[in-house]
């Protein structure tokens, strides 16, 4: 569980990089720099209703000065990117969350595969800037429907020159999962996309051990035929039992009854309402836990148990 | 988030706190001192910046208006305490940024705007203050309990806190008589 500062900064620059993809560059209006970040990283960015979505820093990060941002305007989405195109410019104010990274570059690798589609190319923007400023080998796989329509193309072809390999749809070049390379120790793949593309490159890669393969998914859980249940949550610490009806959140249950639990995204994919469990089936419904960590961690705000579940706390 | 309920944020009293109430029952403490009001600063919410103010409306049994423990949206609003005003020392702060003691890797800057305290005050003994009446310009407080560093305040700065503030955190006060402070007030025990 990390607790991040949250940050009132100033959109310094606000410009379509895409016909459809707001590029904001956000400052601190009193500090000269803001929290360190690596590449990969992510902010939460609070709507004005008091909501939260995460974005990737898609600038550098050497750069202590800026943060940006790249964020593509989804018209059957939430309503969390209508708002952020329709709101912010130069100038205004942006509740922006100190960034946490959930995707970071594997130190040990020695090449790095990059494969972006569409606004997925936002954290490897960043990613390729640290590759190419410390000589990794890597090469990032572009997909778009056309250079028009690729976010921030132009400055990925100076960071990357021929190691940016673009697909576009348009001119009849669509991903090919044959070019990835064969399994190799040493080799990482990343994957930012629609599904449809994570789905395919997974599916090649299928062989391959999990942690060479990373992933991540600003997205709640849509799963239309999961039907919660209630079950009782037991808190190891003093025994307290808790019900946890159907329509509330294990995180609900635990701040109704007085436990101060972080929390950010509420969907299962920021990570910060992390905690442990011992006894009980946990039901996960989380993006970003890792298998390894989901046999004694869950994230309370999406996940459930069957029956009942003793809580670390 | 917490949620954003309208009732008012409970306190509990200062000198109804169990470390506040033994204490005021007693003489003593320290006397002939006098020290100054350095900073305020507010958070609107929990998790925000602190935010320097040079002005700031202290409402008796509630708070600093615009902080979050004024508008129970804090991270411990929800657990009732003696949170109206915090105060650190501005020595304290001195001695993290002198590495004494030499408690972790190196020396700690931590600012007026990062310690998550509402006033930095220097000259002012605060934890002799357990129990005591004290003024700040015209606004009385009444000294509940000592600060305890929290683990969520090493995680919101990254940085390790924790142990070299161990019992020099700072005063947590309640309001007795509110009105408005600035930066520069002098600070001196009421009898």
């Amino acid at each position: 569980m990390t607790a991040r500062l949250i940050m009132k900064l100033r959109v310094e620059k606000a410009h379509l990089t895409s016909p459809d993809v707001l590029h904001v560059q956000l400052v601190h209006p009193l500090r000269p720099e803001l929290p360190h970040w690596t590449a990969g990283a992510h902010v939460d960015l609070r709507l004005s209703d008091g909501r939260v979505r995460q974005y990737s820093l898609c600038g550098d990060p050497l750069d202590r000065s800026r943060y940006e941002i790249a964020i593509k305007r989804e018209p059957s989405g939430r309503g969390g990117s209508i708002w952020a195109h329709e709101n912010l410019r130069a100038g205004t104010i942006a509740h922006v969350s100190a960034p946490r990274n959930n995707l970071p570059l594997a130190e040990n690798a020695k090449r790095h595969v990059l494969i972006a589609g569409g606004i997925g190319i936002t954290p490897f923007a960043s990613m390729a800037r640290s590759l190419s400023a410390g000589n990794k080998d890597y090469v990032l796989h572009y997909c778009a429907r056309s250079a028009e329509d690729a976010p921030l193309l132009a400055e990925l072809q100076a960071i990357c020159a021929d190691r940016l390999i673009p697909w576009f749809s348009q001119q009849g070049r669509r991903f090919d999962t044959n070019v990835l390379p064969r399994r190799d120790q040493g080799t990482h793949v990343y994957v930012c996309g629609p599904s449809r593309l994570v789905e395919s490159v997974r599916t090649a890669l299928k062989e391959w051990p999990e942690q060479q393969i990373h992933n991540e998914v600003f997205q709640p859980t849509i799963d239309e035929n999961f039907k919660a249940e209630p079950f009782e949550a037991v808190v190891a610490s003093t025994g307290q039992r808790l019900l946890v009806p159907a329509n509330q959140s294990l995180l609900d249950v635990l701040r109704d009854s007085g436990f101060i639990v972080p929390s950010s995204c509420e969907l299962g994919v920021c990570g910060s309402c992390e905690c442990g469990y011992r006894d009980g089936i946990v039901i996960h419904r989380d993006h970003i836990l890792p298998l390894a960590k989901r046999q004694d961690r869950m994230l309370p705000c999406v996940s459930r148990a069957r029956v009942g579940v003793t809580l670390d706390l | 988030m917490h949620s954003t309920t309208k009732s008012l944020p409970r306190m509990v009293e200062a000198f109804d706190h169990p470390s506040g109430s033994l204490a005021a029952k007693s003489a003593g403490g320290a006397m002939l001192w006098q020290g100054k009001l350095l900073h305020i600063h507010v958070a609107p919410s929990a998790s925000y910046e602190m935010e320097e103010l040079h002005e700031a409306h202290c409402v008796a049994g509630r708070g600093i208006v615009g902080d979050r423990y004024f508008e129970g949206t804090g991270t411990y609003s929800p657990k009732p305490d003696v949170r109206e005003v915090t105060l650190i020392e501005q020595e304290a702060l001195d001695a993290l940024w002198r590495n004494d003691p030499p408690m972790q890797d190196g020396r700690i800057k931590l600012e007026p705007g990062d310690h998550r305290r509402n006033l930095t005050v220097i000259g002012v003994p605060l934890n002799h203050l357990v129990g005591r009446r004290f003024r700040i310009g015209e606004v009385i407080l009444r000294g509940g309990r000592l600060n305890f560093p929290c683990k969520y305040l090493e995680e919101l700065l990254g940085q390790p806190v924790f142990l070299p503030l161990y019992n020099r955190s700072g005063l947590n006060c309640g309001i007795e008589v509110g009105g408005i402070i600035r930066p520069g007030d002098p600070v001196e025990l009421v009898a």
